[in-house]
């Protein structure tokens, strides 16, 4: 009879090392779907990225997450920087999000209502990108 | 300021500008011009769940497939920056645009005078879901060998639509192409502010 790992190396052959799902445990949907990809993550301050208050298993790339966040970060980011798909990364951040220890700050949104942002945001952006 | 919010602690807001084009008309280049770090990569499952109803084909049924997308960044001010995503070129992975689309202030349609075609579909997709954009026509080739009401005419571009040349690699170029669909947005905002929707 093959044992149950036979075969698993062929299987894995065009995958990363660990396959990002079992980071998240298996899960492959967050459950939050308010993440987008410039929502921006902060990790609140005072918590030590050791002590896995709320999180019933920290994972190492829940502190690294925590690390990258204690500047903002938009989603696209963090996931960038771990090398991991934006789902796998959305799943993590919502765990630190649960757990109380990043806060998620959304952009607004314009074109999913339709409508043109803010004139005090155009000028911002106009005013920074003349600035380059 | 008015957008400031202290509920957020200190995070910064953030928009997006998107960067659409067809397969190599520059669009990981301009976003690199412009950007404040090197353009950034991130990648995305293709699933079943994703794909929804569009055609399977060519994405392989399995969730194995992955999309990358190329994006940038500008701080704007210590409340404000500014994200540049490089949409997907293939119209296979246009499920996505969906979600690029959400929170971003406008689109760029970089196009190619030798290959104008390329980029149809991005003009099409913006001007259905009425977002507002620019064409940006990059000449880096050196080549300008199309004068603009030609292209626009090419394009069958919409007379309110800026068109602008460009250099994708030129950072003051490209900077030059992001404030002209910035002047068109605060253009179309006060067009909607004197003569409102119901």
């Amino acid at each position: 009879m093959r044992h149950w790992t036979e075969g698993f190396e062929d299987d894995d052959a065009d995958e990363p090392l660990v396959r990002p799902y079992t980071i998240t445990g298996g899960r492959t949907a967050p459950e939050r779907d308010d993440l987008t990809l410039i929502t921006l993550v902060s990790a609140i301050p005072g918590g030590s990225a050791d002590t896995g208050t709320g999180l019933r298993r920290m994972q190492p790339e829940h502190r690294a997450i925590l690390a990258l966040c204690e500047r903002p970060l938009a989603v696209a980011e963090v996931s960038s920087a771990l090398n991991l798909p934006v789902s796998v990364t959305k799943i993590l951040i919502g765990d630190l999000i649960e757990a109380g220890r990043v806060r998620a700050r959304p952009p607004l949104a314009f074109a999913q209502a339709g409508g043109i942002p803010d004139m005090t945001i155009l000028e911002a952006v106009r005013d920074g990108l003349r600035k380059l | 300021m008015g957008y400031a919010s202290s509920d957020h602690g200190d995070a910064p807001l953030a928009v997006k500008i998107l960067i659409a084009g067809g397969f190599g008309v520059g669009k990981t280049t301009l976003v690199g011009a412009v950007s404040e770090v090197a353009p950034l990569r991130t990648e995305e499952y293709l699933t079943h769940a994703s794909v929804g109803v569009d055609d399977l084909e060519g994405v392989g049924g399995k969730s194995t497939t992955t999309v990358a997308l190329d994006f940038g960044r500008i701080t704007i001010h210590r409340g404000l920056v500014l994200y540049l995503f490089g949409t997907p070129g293939q119209e296979r992975f246009w499920f996505m645009w969906n979600d690029l689309v959400n929170g971003a202030l406008g689109a760029v349609v970089l196009v190619d005078t030798r290959r104008l075609d390329v980029s149809f579909a991005s003009i099409d997709f913006f001007e259905s879901r009425g977002i507002p954009f620019v064409v940006g026509v990059n000449c880096f080739h050196g080549v300008r060998d199309r004068a603009p009401e030609e292209i626009r005419k090419a394009l069958d571009l919409d007379p309110q639509v800026p068109l602008v040349l460009c250099d994708a690699r030129d950072r003051a170029a490209g900077r030059d192409v992001l404030l002209a669909l910035i002047d068109h947005l605060m253009a179309v905002r006060s067009r909607t502010t004197r003569h409102p929707v119901a």
